[in-house]
């Protein structure tokens, strides 16, 4: 570590100008969510919360949004469901293929999410998933069960397996070990678990274009069609409530459990 | 060998217990069975197979091959929380979102004890570690050596029929383990429970065990109480791994006598005419004024290497012929002190001349 003299502000202010460069885009939206203008310019000229109201007469946005927490709601308990019994097997199974099936399941994540939104596609138009709850469903979930799994086998990394061996030999069946010991010990892992999944979700646009109906859309694509064709400051308006929305959820995690140590992180 | 100790009856019987992993051995035909109220200690060095053994005891761990029985009833199929057995970790093991009543509590709701006879049975296995006051606590807010008397409530208050204890004083420091120690005797014999204890602290082994099992390498080297294992060792690991010795390499003739460069011995032991190891307790060696004469004694005289004062203790390194003898005095005022150049005269009984066929890797 650089502790004083001319290095020491050098690295202050190489930190401060990368957290500008990742923060600059989103931190722009603040001031451009309140601008007079009918349409998006730097800088305003002049400030009013009238875009705010605007979203009030937006119904197709409205829907949108309702369709976004609905979703996001049901993947995050779909992708537990799925998940934690698979980190369970993952976690504590000693069978031939356990890093293989990890592997695997872990996948979506690193294939170009373009490639997956098509191959989707493909696959959904045949079976008439296009539009559908459903179709929205398994997309989320596909992309989704990867980061749970991940979160809930460190969880479960983390807890040592004598604890559970003690509870067995004091008498406890499997499942009692499994719902008085293992789970209420990995509470931590399952709400930093719900709420990732819960945030990719609700913010998943690449393979949700691909996916969503005329009948059916979520917030990011309806917002992504509204700005093709609009270009007001609106869209700024929605971006700030997400990102307040984001990190809401964020600070709550963070109080709840410690996001770094539920994500497995050396801190916290 | 598969005796249990005398005047008691086998409770825990181990029948060619086998533990593979691919295509090593961890434990190998291992037999051995465990009076009723003994406390049997599995003592040797890390990967001897120990710990595998006490795992499989405790059904952690399947068995590959063999039978555990357990006072006259085959367990070695019957999966942990139908064997009765309470089991002492190492990491303690505490479940951490509990109080230290709801950590006893909890096998005496797995087997279905009524509410208010738990809640007694607890304060009583409370009290009997000294943790009365502490029902209310966290694991973590509890020193070390609390939460190891937790856990030793904790497995005792379901009142087990075999008390496994794994390494359970490891992860003290020294002036608690010794504590602890004796702890865990006092309590095992008040309760008259049959015990296994792992460890590989020799100390530990001789000082509370009332027999002690010697492993190595996945098999079992000797069976014996620390007595036996001490003064008779049955190989030449075993000499070395319990106590201290001086090991020298040295040729056994046909007459028995034993050959160590110049100096011609009397030793004890079975080891054939040949290539031998003869072994020597440090403080089993004894500075005198002449080398004695006659059956039973063995003499030497040689030259002080280094001479350290130790308090209690006076450590000598003596030069005998080639050989180089560590030696070992308590200390008493007025003794004197040998000086390195001095010449120093030696000598030890014949039956702590230990004689062991010389075996490659030791």
């Amino acid at each position: 570590m650089i502790r004083s003299g001319p290095g020491r502000l050098f690295f202050t202010v190489l930190v401060a100008l990368l957290f500008l460069f990742l923060l600059g885009p989103v931190l722009l939206v603040f001031p451009l969510s309140f601008a007079a203008d009918s349409v998006i310019t730097w800088p305003p000229s002049g400030f009013s919360v009238k875009w705010y109201l605007a979203l009030l007469g937006q119904p197709d946005l409205a829907l949108a949004l309702r369709n976004s927490l609905v979703l996001a709601a049901i993947v995050t308990g779909l992708a537990l469901v799925v998940a934690l019994p698979a980190a369970v097997a993952i976690g504590r199974g000693q069978f031939a293929g356990r890093d293989a099936l990890m592997t695997l399941i872990s996948m979506p994540l690193l294939l170009p999410t373009i490639v997956l939104g098509l191959a989707l596609l493909i696959l959904f138009v045949g079976q008439g998933l296009i539009g559908s709850w459903t179709g929205l469903v398994l997309a989320h979930l596909l992309v989704t069960v990867p980061y749970a799994l991940r979160v809930l086998v460190t969880a479960l990394g983390t807890l040592p397996a004598s604890v559970e061996e003690a509870a067995s030999s004091l008498g406890a069946p499997a499942l009692s070990v499994f719902f008085r010991i293992t789970l209420p010990l990995m509470a931590p892992g399952l709400i930093a678990a719900a709420a990732i999944v819960f945030l990719v979700s609700f913010d998943e646009v690449v393979i949700t274009l691909f996916i969503v109906g005329p009948k059916l859309t979520t917030l990011p694509v309806a917002l992504f069609h509204y700005v093709e064709s609009r270009t007001d400051p609106l869209v700024a308006a929605v971006s700030v409530l997400m990102v307040l929305f984001s990190l809401g959820l964020v600070a709550v995690l963070e109080r709840a459990v410690g996001l770094r140590r539920a994500v497995g992180g050396k801190g916290g | 060998m598969t005796q249990a100790a005398p005047g008691t009856a086998p409770h825990l019987l181990l029948d060619r217990l086998e533990k593979r992993f691919g295509t090593t051995l961890a434990v190998q035909a291992l037999s051995l069975s465990v009076g009723r109220g003994e406390l049997l200690g599995l003592l040797g060095p890390s990967g001897c197979g120990k710990t595998t053994t006490l795992r499989m005891i405790g059904g952690l761990m399947p068995a590959s091959g063999g039978r555990i029985v357990v006072a006259g009833r085959d367990v070695t199929a019957l999966p942990p929380h139908r064997r009765d057995m309470g089991i002492v970790f190492q990491n303690y093991a505490l479940f951490p979102h509990m109080t230290v009543a709801q950590n006893l509590s909890f096998g005496l709701e797995m087997r279905k004890v009524p509410a208010a006879e738990r809640a007694a049975r607890v304060q009583k296995a409370l009290e009997m570690v000294r943790l009365g006051a502490f029902a209310a606590r966290r694991p973590r807010e509890l020193s070390g050596g609390q939460q190891q008397r937790v856990a030793l409530a904790r497995a005792l208050v379901i009142e087990p029929s075999i008390l496994l204890l794994d390494e359970p004083l490891s992860n003290l420091d020294a002036n608690l383990r010794e504590e602890m120690r004796n702890e865990i005797r006092d309590i095992q014999q008040r309760l008259g429970i049959t015990a296994v204890f792992v460890t590989h602290d020799q100390a530990e082994a001789l000082a509370i065990c009332d027999r002690i099992a010697v492993m190595r390498g996945g098999v079992l080297e000797q069976l014996g109480t620390p007595y036996e294992i001490y003064e008779r060792p049955a190989s030449e690991f075993v000499a070395g791994f319990v106590g201290r010795a001086n090991r020298m390499a040295a040729v056994r003739e046909a007459s028995g006598a034993v050959q160590l460069g110049p100096l011609r011995l009397q030793g004890s032991g079975e080891a054939a005419p040949g290539p031998v190891t003869v072994m020597i307790r440090p403080h089993r060696i004894a500075l005198c004024d002449a080398v004695p004469e006659g059956e039973g004694w063995n003499g030497a005289t040689g030259r002080v290497a280094r001479s350290t004062f130790i308090g209690d203790l006076l450590s000598l390194e003596v030069e005998i012929g080639g050989a180089s003898l560590l030696v070992e005095q308590h200390t008493f005022a007025g003794r004197a002190m040998p000086r390195p150049g001095e010449a120093a005269t030696l000598r030890w009984r014949a039956e702590d001349t230990l004689v062991f066929p010389r075996s490659a890797a030791a």
